[in-house]
């Protein structure tokens, strides 16, 4: 994955980098992507979450009828969560609503917020990049297996392979900075995920949310959390009542305690480790060493 | 019998070879978390990491030697713990340190075989293993605990090195040339008895009446 970081400093830009000085953004300019998933149009058909194996070469082991029913796997979910090499899952839930009885459909995977909680508590330089158009991607080369991208993910996505590496959707960015749209957009046949400028993808996610609400699904909404800065992948929700029901978390955000570990905490530390050895040097240069009878000789008894 | 004073008229031992094995088995493996640490969470230190065997090794060996350091300052607990308890002298040797590090000695109580810093710095020790413990393993199974916890867990991680890295860097500079003469206690075992008399003299009492 390195290529594409050192490549995307030209060829994409970069707009944040792990534990890192902020990037100069003001050389490059992109505007963000997203993809607007249509809830109301998913039939569950699962033909993203096969494109997304097919395009990343990824072959998740089928779960068999036993290991489905042991973990209680509702209906139609193809595995019970995310794994390394499983990117993307449909998550299919079935609740009671005010309209009745509701089969709950979500596409599932990294978000690409745009204050991206894995890039903010990753310790090592570069090993998780955003790129100018939004796109949160890991550097595998730079990353040291600490597993501190997901204490800092709201939405629980990142899976770790045997070497203690990250996986996750990357929104085909390979594709993307090719000019070609994600694969789970390219093969979804009702036309419920759409890919393009994030601007141009609010605007009809929120039209397609007030023809939901004409048509009486009054607690329709469109997904798009303030908490981590807007997202990526912006829904369409039409049971926005029962946003927890979509697994979906319904505030999600940076938690306060991983700002006080990147922030006042490591400021304190060094004020104590620094001030500690300061006030060491100091007592040696002021008093000197505490010799035995002040530095005088004295014979043995 | 005063230890070892038929041999060595002047030299008193302050530390069994247990004591000593005990003790930089610990440092060593506190040390290496030290360094580790600051260069997993400062990454102006990341630098660290590469003398310490590249970001991926040292970030694969801290938690190892963290369980080293926890083992350690749990034997160290278990045979040190009843020297360390704080009397009311040792309060009083803490509110009045600054006599003590600007030489003026004759102020203070007289010390047992631990001053009131020291037996300070060995609850720093072994409190601080309990908390590194019990956080480090929510940070290295982060998958196995809520993950609320997790970030706490981290939280209450620096916290605990905030304090314990400080302690060391004293302990560290007073074990050395702050007291000249005290680090033959933990390399060798002995101390001089005019060391031992003038920093220690409760101790060095007990050690002749024995």
């Amino acid at each position: 994955m390195s290529t594409l970081t050192t490549g995307g400093t030209v060829g994409l830009g970069l707009k944040r980098v792990s534990a890192t000085k902020e990037p100069d953004t003001k050389i490059k300019s992109y505007p963000e992507l997203a993809i607007l998933v249509d809830i109301s149009s998913c039939i569950g058909c699962k033909a993203c979450e096969a494109a997304c194996q097919q395009w990343h070469d990824l072959t998740p082991p089928i779960m068999t009828p036993e290991e489905v029913v042991e973990r209680k796997i509702a209906g139609y979910q193809s595995h019970p969560d995310l794994r390394p090499d499983l990117f993307m899952l449909m998550k299919f839930n079935e609740v009671e609503t005010q309209r009745g009885f509701a089969w709950l459909i979500t596409k599932y995977q990294c978000m690409h917020c745009r204050e991206p909680g894995c890039l903010i508590a990753c310790p090592s330089p570069g090993a998780v990049v955003q790129y100018q158009n939004g796109v949160v991607d890991f550097d595998h080369s730079k990353c040291i297996g600490c597993k501190m991208c997901l204490v800092g993910c709201p939405f629980d996505v990142p899976r770790y392979d045997s070497n203690n590496k990250p996986w996750k959707c990357n929104f085909c960015i390979d594709r993307v900075s090719a000019g070609l749209e994600p694969a789970c957009v390219k093969t979804c046949p009702t036309q419920c995920l759409t890919f393009g400028f994030k601007e141009d993808m609010l605007e009809k996610g929120q039209k397609i949310v007030n023809a939901l609400k004409e048509r009486g699904y009054k607690n329709a909404v469109l997904y798009n959390p303030e908490g981590v800065g807007g997202t990526g992948y912006i829904y369409v929700l039409p049971h926005g009542d029962h946003i927890e029901d979509y697994s979906l978390p319904s505030k999600p955000h940076i938690d306060a305690s991983i700002a006080l570990w990147k922030g006042p905490l490591k400021t304190l530390g060094s004020f104590a480790l620094w001030g500690a050895i300061i006030a060491a040097f100091l007592q040696l240069v002021i008093w000197g060493p505490i010799k035995v009878l002040g530095g005088k000789e004295e014979k043995e008894e | 019998m005063a230890v070892g004073s038929t041999k060595f008229p002047g030299e008193i031992e302050r530390f069994s070879a247990l004591d000593r094995i005990l003790h930089w088995a610990s440092a060593v493996a506190f040390l290496y978390c030290f360094f580790s640490g600051i260069g997993i969470a400062y990454p102006k230190f990341s630098w660290l990491l590469t003398v310490l065997g590249g970001g991926e090794f040292a970030r694969w060996l801290h938690p190892w030697a963290g369980v080293v350091f926890s083992i350690g300052a749990i034997l160290m607990f278990l045979k040190w713990a009843r020297n360390m308890v704080l009397t009311s002298e040792d309060i009083a040797f803490l509110t009045r340190i600054k006599a003590y590090i600007s030489g003026k000695h004759e102020e203070l109580p007289e010390a047992g075989k631990f001053n009131g810093g020291q037996k300070l710095y060995a609850w720093v020790v072994f409190i601080s293993a309990f908390l590194f413990f019990l956080s480090g393993i929510a940070m290295w199974f982060p998958e196995n605990f809520d993950v609320g916890l997790v970030r706490w867990a981290v939280v209450l991680h620096t916290l605990t090195f905030i304090v314990a890295g400080a302690f060391t860097v004293i302990h560290i500079y007073m074990g050395t040339i702050g007291v000249p003469g005290s680090i033959w206690g933990m390399i060798g075992g002995k101390v001089s008895s005019t060391w031992a008399k003038f920093h220690h003299p409760k101790w060095y009492k007990e050690v002749r009446e024995r």
